[in-house]
């Protein structure tokens, strides 16, 4: 069913002019000159008191860089980006946003309202002034900060930023930063590894189940360190970790060219669940500006009997380049993948994952939903191989795609490679308009049309949704819900 | 005088502009042809065969696998043999010459040599892309082959088989062919080697359907275990023609078969069907790429791999759907059974689509013979080499059965598939 053209203003509307007004602000921050160097790493480096060997980590990093091209095999076209116009290194203080909210634009705090985030949220969220007061002031007057801290520190659990680890855990850092995303893995993560300022890290001792979600949420970062964020998260022995990502909240981001690198790492029997919620500035109607989000996350599944779950939501940023992968290599592990894509306006999503069976009796399951509407383009990108001693290796992947308009595209590229006669693959994939049968279905039920298309689609995300934590499912379907408001006449 | 370095050379590429540069003058065609054959040849010299860094080329580097190429030599081919489904009309092709014997009413034919000496075959030349190596080579090469055309309304009644068997060397073959209007026809190109020597066979075939054209066109290659062959069919599909294409790959060592298709005419459809049966040290890929330009066309595609010993199979099927494109119907499948351990299989099912109003979808399946269907044979006795058998045979077979109308076709093709397993299995 071809929207209509009501549809595609109103999705237009919602998804991308409510950002016109949050990026009229100017920035004075305590930057560095524009440009990459060796001097310019060596700054950042010591800006953050780092030990040597990780200067000379990330000179290494750079001097690969040097010699790698960019990357052009993705479904994504943009403007060729010009490195040497990049700050790459920003002080976090000294930014001014909006006075209060009453300076916001008011269609984004009407999204805010329909994900009910909370007033003094919404501050941080659209990046009012004095925002870590603010944001001292949500947390501390439930104490929920301290209270986490403890709790966590009471289990043993180690949360705290990538720098900071730095300085105080730099044995356990320096044992396993890199050996998931190599330095010179790829041209972005190659890139973050010279220059990444800021990320989380997260490790839980054996046998101990984190007994909270993690989220980035409640580590109060300092602002402006998302461009090129670095992530690492282990799991011991028999340990449990749930880590969310993101907000579902249309985040304000100065910086076009995001690169960051996740690095999961679960030893024997330990689980990592890993949930993202990306809805960063597509771009404006025109496709001008917007998030450029090329993103390199990978879990190594290290152990026996260990398991990765990746789920994410994307519904924002310019282009989408980003494929959560899973390196089964213990015997027994277990690698999920879950995802929900929605793309509209000027849109572009190039993702999908990589299960690489290596270990014997690995299991992996993909499930992959995109929505495409406007003129954007979505592609789901997968690898499934299986090594020549990966016996019993078993994959299951399913990925559909729905046309919203008839503008949009919806592509499909899965590679598939089995080298062991015991490996089991089964891929399935279906592109496809809202069946005009359901909706009937609906409508003569008395459904109004609205409703309808959001129960079809809340239906086709669903067995995605549900592989969400129970707060970032309410708020993911919700912004589904939001990204398709008015998709019928 | 050169700024761009040209790249090193291999063996095999080296080979193949060694045979051109030898046959300069003993090509038929000049003019335009000579042209266009200097440019192509240029290019292969210059860009090389392709990597895995290209990516229609991914799962086979051809630059890493062909190591040989052996020379041409214009007696190199072999002596016809007997049409597959008796009582065929078989045009056979011997060094790019054809011998156009007696043809059933409503088909003209002539030597493709003839187009070449005459500057007509010029425009057909040309590559598909920058990647199309089997266009590159094949325009470099080509010596003859066939332009057959089909009348308007002509519906031939035994199969016609073009032959193009070889002994040793190179083949460099084309073959126009054009169905009228309501035209009828089943055509078998068959490609086969009569010993074990090493040939070095390319072959494009370009075919257009007329309007209610129906036609069934197989592909059946049954080189040498030490051949090379380069295949590529280009199709384009009128209004409501149908166009059912088999591709049975049981032979060759290196073998890549493309299928290149459009269907432009609303109410067009493309069946594809193949059966790849892969053993040896063999490397076979089969990519395919449909366009569906125009709204309610339909196509379906279904391959079935069975990979013994250390055989290494490739499919990747891409189809596009154009924004114009809607109420388009297109679903792809491809299932592999892996025999052996050393065995590998790489799929690659892509879907391209821009238009709304459309039902796509492909699945891909990489198995063993399942547990179940072999416990059932041997508990009914059957011993369980014989049981395998029948389940792998079963597998692909099913495939050829839709055939059903003309039964001959169906009992030569199966025993072509019967033959290949007794061999192997």
């Amino acid at each position: 069913m071809p929207a209509v053209q009501e549809t595609i203003d109103q999705v237009r509307q919602i998804d991308v002019d409510q950002y016109k007004y949050g990026f009229e602000t100017t920035i004075e921050m305590d930057k560095a000159p524009k440009g990459l160097s060796e001097d310019i790493i060596r700054l950042i480096s010591e800006k953050k008191n780092e030990p040597e060997w990780m200067l000379e980590w990330r000179l290494e990093a750079y001097r690969r860089w040097l010699t790698m091209d960019e990357p052009s095999w993705a479904r994504v076209r943009y403007p060729k980006i010009d490195f040497n116009e990049i700050h790459y290194y920003a002080a976090p203080k000294g930014t001014t946003g909006p006075k209060s909210l009453d300076e916001v634009d008011p269609e984004l705090l009407k999204v805010y309202e329909k994900l009910g985030i909370p007033l003094k949220e919404q501050e941080i969220l659209a990046g009012v002034e004095k925002t870590k007061i603010a944001v001292d002031a949500v947390f501390d007057s439930v104490s929920v900060v301290t209270t986490f801290k403890e709790e966590l520190k009471k289990a043993g659990v180690i949360f705290m930023s990538i720098s900071e680890a730095m300085r105080e855990h730099p044995d356990l850092v320096r044992k396993y930063l890199g050996t998931v995303v190599p330095q010179s893995d790829n041209f972005y993560a190659t890139l973050n590894s010279a220059v990444f300022t800021d990320g989380s890290f997260v490790y839980v001792p054996k046998g101990v189940r984190c007994p909270m979600e993690l989220s980035t949420y409640f580590r109060i970062n300092e602002r402006n360190t998302g461009q090129f964020e670095r992530t690492l998260i282990i799991a011991d022995e028999g340990a449990y970790v749930s880590y969310l990502e993101g907000c579902t909240a249309p985040q304000r981001d100065e910086n076009q060219l995001h690169a960051a690198v996740v690095e999961l790492i679960a030893l024997d029997d330990a689980e990592i669940k890993y949930s993202t919620v990306q809805n960063w500035y597509p771009g404006d109607k025109h496709g001008k500006g917007g998030i450029y989000n090329f993103v390199t996350k990978r879990g190594d599944c290290r152990g026996k009997n260990s398991k990765i779950s990746w789920t994410q939501v994307e519904t924002g940023s310019a282009i989408t380049w980003k494929y959560p992968s899973c390196i089964l290599r213990g015997d027994g592990s277990r690698g999920e993948f879950y995802s929900i894509a929605v793309s509209n306006g000027h849109q572009q999503v190039d993702s999908g994952t990589k299960m690489i069976h290596l270990g014997k009796n690995t299991s992996s399951r993909i499930i992959s939903k995109g929505i495409a509407a406007g003129v954007s383009d979505n592609t789901y990108r997968g690898q499934v191989s299986a090594h020549r001693k990966a016996e019993n290796a078993r994959n299951f992947t399913q990925c559909d795609s729905l046309l919203i308009g008839d503008k949009c595209g919806a592509h499909t590229v899965p590679y598939i490679e089995a080298k062991n006669s015991t490996a089991q693959f089964e891929h399935e994939a279906t592109t496809s308009k809202i069946s005009e049968d359901q909706l009937f279905y609906c409508l003569q039920r008395g459904i109004p049309e609205e409703q309808a298309i959001a129960l079809i689609v809340n239906g086709f995300v669903k067995e995605v949704i549900q592989e969400l934590p129970m707060e970032f499912a309410v708020e993911a379907q919700k912004l589904i819900g939001i990204s398709l408001e008015g998709s019928v006449g | 005088m050169n700024m761009q370095q040209a790249i090193k050379m291999t063996a095999a590429e080296t080979a193949l502009v060694d045979a051109y540069t030898a046959q300069i003058g003993d090509l038929p065609g000049d003019g335009a042809v000579l042209s266009l054959r200097d440019t192509l040849v240029h290019e292969l010299k210059t860009a090389g065969l392709p990597t895995r860094r290209v990516e229609s080329w991914h799962y086979t580097d051809l630059r890493t696998l062909l190591r040989a190429v052996p020379s041409a030599d214009p007696s190199a081919f072999a002596d016809r043999v007997d049409p597959i489904v008796a009582g065929s009309t078989v045009l056979s092709v011997r060094n790019g010459e054809a011998d156009l014997k007696s043809l059933p009413e409503g088909i003209t034919s002539r030597s493709y040599t003839e187009s070449l000496l005459d500057g007509s075959a010029a425009a057909g030349l040309a590559v598909l892309g920058s990647d199309d190596a089997i266009g590159r080579i094949n325009g470099g090469l080509v010596r003859g082959g066939l332009e057959i055309a089909v009348g308007e309304g002509v519906e031939l009644e035994a199969p016609l088989e073009i032959q193009v068997a070889q002994s040793h060397g190179q083949a460099h073959t084309r073959f126009p062919v054009s169905f009228g209007a309501g035209s009828k026809a089943t055509v078998l190109e068959r490609h086969l080697s009569t010993n074990g020597d090493a040939s070095f066979v390319s072959s494009v075939s370009d075919v257009t359907l007329a309007e209610g054209a129906d036609v069934i066109w197989i592909i059946l290659q049954q080189q040498g275990p030490a051949d090379t062959h380069l295949g590529q069919i280009r199709f384009v599909l009128g209004k409501n023609a149908k166009l059912h294409v088999f591709v049975i790959n049981a032979g060759g060592r290196l073998v890549r078969q493309e299928l290149h298709g459009r269907a432009s005419g609303e109410g067009a459809d493309l069946t594809l069907r193949g059966i790849n049966l892969l053993g040896g040290e063999s490397h076979t890929d089969v990519t395919f790429t449909l366009s569906h330009d125009v709204p309610h066309t339909t196509s379906s595609e279904i391959i079935r791999n069975v990979v013994f010993d250390r055989a290494k199979g490739v499919f990747q099927g891409k189809i596009l759907v154009a924004q114009d494109a809607q109420k388009t119907d297109a679903k792809m499948s491809c299932n592999t059974l892996l025999l052996s351990d050393d065995a590998d299989f790489s799929a690659k099912p892509e879907l391209e689509i821009f238009a709304d109003d459309v039902q796509c979808g492909h699945g891909a399946t990489v198995i063993d013979i399942d547990h179940t269907q072999l416990f059932y044979l041997l508990s009914r006795g059957i011993p369980e080499k014989k049981a395998r058998a029948m389940l792998v045979n079963a597998f692909v077979a099913e495939i050829v059965e839709e055939l059903e109308d003309d039964e001959a076709l169906v009992e030569a093709l199966e025993g072509v598939i019967s033959a290949w397993l007794e061999k192997h299995a």
